[in-house]
């Protein structure tokens, strides 16, 4: 597990169980210390666009309970900045869209929503 | 062209190094993630999010570059949207990886941007950015 996945670990905080298998909530609190703010940027953290993909993608392998990679980004929009110690939710819902295992995430602070996302998901890694 | 004097971002968030070429709204950058990336595993396989990375560090290093050119020092900008990036190989550490960007538009302050990550002759991920280019000069958040 890389080091970036241990910090994203590390930085959840309770869970909400979902309405259904394919759902999953869960609460985030990224330290100033937390690695992806590091180098980005000196003097004025935020938290990195991947990593509000990543941890998207993480929760929703442990909802599914399945290695997951990333095979595509269809959307992702980033509304607002998240800063250092702030409450972040994070929501995925999975489905199947033509064969294509889709998972749709928002992240929100204080109730507004501050990035969303199309994701398409697929078991296993990429050959080299 | 060094990425760091092209770049805000710093260790271990610079993924880029290098800046190879850059001209007419496109660019070519450079970067090899060492073993101890924050996105390496202890496989060294790079996680794909870094392809996102990649693409927009890559613009934002031919910006500062254009900005450098323009004798201003690099304007900071912000990541918005992904559209259709898909993702069709793995990278690992050590890897040379090559990200070539092209700018489809700059308007209003925005900048929409093509991207593709390319190991050799593979190319690893391919996708459009939007990004959101700072105005020094206005007043209002700090993004």
């Amino acid at each position: 597990m890389s080091a970036l996945r241990k910090g994203i670990a590390a930085s959840a905080m309770e869970t909400f169980a979902g309405t259904g298998a394919e759902t999953g909530a869960r609460r985030y609190r990224f330290g100033p210390g937390f690695i992806g703010f590091s180098g980005h940027f000196p003097g004025n953290p935020i938290l990195p666009a991947i990593v509000q993909i990543r941890a998207a993608v993480s929760l929703a392998e442990e909802e599914g309970g399945k290695t997951l990679r990333l095979a595509a980004v269809r959307s992702a929009k980033f509304l607002a900045p998240i800063r250092p110690d702030e409450d972040v939710w994070i929501r995925v819902r999975r489905r199947v869209e033509s064969g294509v295992d889709i998972c749709d995430a928002t992240l929100s602070v204080a109730g507004k929503t501050v990035a969303a996302f199309q994701l398409e998901l697929a078991e296993g890694e990429t050959p080299r | 062209m060094a990425a760091e004097r092209l770049l805000p971002h710093r260790a271990p968030m610079r993924l880029v190094d290098t800046l190879v070429s850059a001209g007419d709204g496109c660019a070519v950058a450079e970067s090899v993630l060492p073993r101890s990336a924050m996105m390496a595993d202890a496989e060294g396989r790079i996680d794909e999010v870094a392809f996102v990375e990649l693409i927009a560090q890559s613009y934002a290093a031919f910006k500062g570059y254009t900005d450098r050119m323009d004798g201003k020092p690099p304007g900071e900008g912000f990541l918005v949207g992904v559209r259709r990036l898909g993702i069709t190989g793995s990278a690992y550490a050590g890897d040379r990886l090559q990200t070539s960007i092209r700018t489809v538009a700059a308007v209003g302050g925005f900048a929409v941007v093509e991207g593709a990550v390319t190991r050799g002759d593979e190319t690893l991920a391919s996708g459009t950015l939007k990004l959101w280019l700072v105005d020094p000069d206005a007043d209002g958040d700090d993004r």
